[in-house]
């Protein structure tokens, strides 16, 4: 079964950028991209043209975002208790520390930084993979699925 | 139990009614005395001979202090002091004025006619509130919780800002100071009075100045946050796909498309690096330092090992003596450290590059640091051009680096209230020397 990932990432080059990298990665994943948090909440709740996406197995969250940010998001996710159980990586350029500590409160499972390099952000999105959708164990039930 | 009847003087002829009026004040059981012009007793009645022990005839034609001598001299004493009190009214260069208990104005100086645009005799005998309207009478009455005394021990010695009115209405801030003073007709309450228009424009202007300054500053903040994520996030675009391009095209276009884009990589990251600088650089600023007492040798220890790759690869000796405890802040310390220590490393001859770090105690307060190296040395004519920003004295071929290290350095150092100075000649090594605060805890 593939692995699903839900990007929520409104810079086209962002997105391009993580694709290549996934594709570099691991080429059995699939990811979704939304371009803002209105549109991730949407996916995440499969409503309107959504109806139909499976459930993702892992959320990348950009956190400055238009219409609604990655924080609300974050906020939404983790107050719903059928999505509370998807881990949610933020990963963003922000290393301000109170958007570090902010997320955390609102119990983000980690917070990344982009690095600025290139090789730099290709090793962070492997060891994502290595890590978050490789050797992480996953709930296979999650409640109210 | 002394009486003076000044007025009897003139009606001494022999008429019935002044010899009715004679035994009448014969007769007084108060003793009774009228006395002339110069103050000398003309009669004396009976009742003043047995209480003071004279005869009559022993007291006519002398003066009356023979009766009251304290009494007399008290009356000279305060006539003398209201001359010489008002004599120092004129003199206070604040407009003076005197109050009685009725908010009225008994006294005021020459400096209070000018400040207030009356003349004298048009305040005499009016009210206080005509030039104070608010806030001066009302704290000297008294009321049902304090007594006039009370009233007024609250006010004595703090200055007190108000508002004075001129005669033309006009309106200018005074701060008043009171004090009592006691005479024939009851406590006065003296009030110097100070326009105080200069000292509250100041205040404003300063008030204003230190508006601006914060604005200032938190552009700076501002700025150092656009400079981290606005501007850094389309280069952050511009070096990736430059990067992927040439990794995935190198040698499959012409030699001049991988030229180009060397080019655009080497740009981009360069101009990656003066961005961080340059945030680096603002950081020093817009953060503040954390001074506290700590170790300066912790600090260096901390840059040594930041700097360990750079020491390892170029075989530097790094020593220093017993360096001693600092009023710094520990991070600031250290990124000075590691950035003199740093240039002090890449900047050299072949050979085995040496530095060495004192701290000497100067003037009793302040701790000297030196950093000595052996390396290349540096004109004379460039020492006020390598602590501006990004000022390099090498091409990028010979030495990497924006040319922001020592621009910090100047920046930490002056954050600590000091100065950054070097001494060097070219081929002579280089001496980087700046002051630190002592340490309270040290003895």
């Amino acid at each position: 079964m593939p692995t699903e990932v839900l990007l929520v990432e409104d810079s086209p080059g962002d997105v391009r950028l993580t694709q290549e990298a996934f594709r570099d990665a691991n080429r059995s994943i699939h990811l979704h991209v939304v371009s803002d948090g209105v549109e991730a909440m949407a996916f995440l709740r499969r409503e309107g043209s959504y109806g139909h996406v499976p459930r993702p197995d892992i959320i990348l969250l950009d956190l400055n975002l238009p219409r609604m940010d990655g924080r609300e998001v974050l906020g939404h996710l983790k107050e719903d208790d059928s999505l509370k159980t998807i881990p949610t990586v933020i990963l963003t350029t922000s290393d301000s520390e109170a958007d570090i500590v902010q997320c955390y409160q609102l119990q983000a499972n980690c917070y990344l930084s982009k690095p600025v390099q290139l090789d730099a952000f290709e090793s962070l999105v492997k060891s994502i993979n290595d890590f978050w959708l490789t050797k992480v164990k996953l709930p296979q039930q999650p409640r109210g699925g | 139990m002394t009486k003076a009847l000044g007025t009897v003087v003139d009606i001494t002829a022999r008429s019935s009614a002044a010899e009715r009026v004679r035994l009448a004040v014969e007769a007084s059981p108060n003793g009774m005395v009228t006395i002339d012009r110069a103050g000398n007793m003309v009669t004396v009645n009976a009742a003043v001979e047995q209480p003071f022990g004279y005869r009559r005839e022993e007291l006519v034609g002398q003066p009356v202090e023979m009766l009251a001598p304290a009494r007399r001299a008290a009356d000279k004493v305060l006539a003398q002091m209201e001359g010489r009190y008002r004599g120092l009214l004129e003199a206070a260069p604040d407009a003076m004025v005197v109050v009685n208990q009725s908010g009225e104005i008994v006294l005021l100086n020459v400096q209070a006619e000018k400040q207030f645009g009356y003349r004298r005799d048009e305040l005499l005998g009016q009210k206080v509130t005509n030039i104070i309207p608010d806030g001066f009478a009302a704290r000297l009455i008294a009321d049902d919780l304090r007594s006039e005394e009370d009233a007024l021990a609250q006010q004595i010695g703090t200055g007190i800002e108000l508002t004075a009115r001129r005669k033309d209405g006009s309106a200018f801030p005074i701060e008043i100071m009171l004090s009592p003073m006691e005479s024939a007709e009851g406590t006065l309450v003296t009030a110097a009075i100070r326009d105080i228009s200069a000292r509250k424009k100041c205040e404003v202007d300063l008030l204003q100045k230190v508006a601006e300054l914060n604005r200032s500053n938190e552009e700076l903040g501002q700025f150092a946050y656009i400079a981290s994520h606005d501007l850094q996030e389309p280069l952050r675009m511009v070096a990736s796909y430059t990067q992927l391009l040439s990794r995935r095209y190198k040698g499959k276009l012409d030699s001049d498309a991988d030229e180009f884009i060397a080019f655009a990589v080497d740009g981009a990251s360069r101009m990656q690096r003066l961005i961080q600088d340059l945030l680096a650089y603002s950081r020093v600023g817009t953060q503040g330092s954390d001074l506290r007492d700590i170790s300066s040798e912790d600090a260096l220890r901390q840059a040594l090992i930041n700097l360990r790759g750079a020491i390892k690869e170029s075989g530097a000796l790094v020593t220093h003596d017993p360096l001693p405890a600092v009023l710094a802040d520990e991070t600031q310390l250290t990124q000075l450290f590691q950035n003199l220590v740093g240039n002090a490393i890449k900047y050299q001859n072949p050979g085995v590059p040496k530095v060495h770090i004192t701290a000497a105690m100067s003037g009793g307060k302040k701790w000297t640091f030196s950093v000595r190296d052996n390396g290349l040395g540096i004109d004379p004519q460039y020492f006020e051009k390598i602590f501006g920003m990004f000022q390099r004295l090498h091409k990028r071929e010979e030495f990497a680096g924006t040319g922001i290290g020592l621009a910090i350095c100047k920046k930490i150092v002056e954050q600590h209230g000091s100065h950054i100075s070097i001494e060097s000649r070219p081929g002579q090594g280089s001496t980087f020397r700046f002051a630190l605060a002592r340490s309270e805890r040290t003895s």
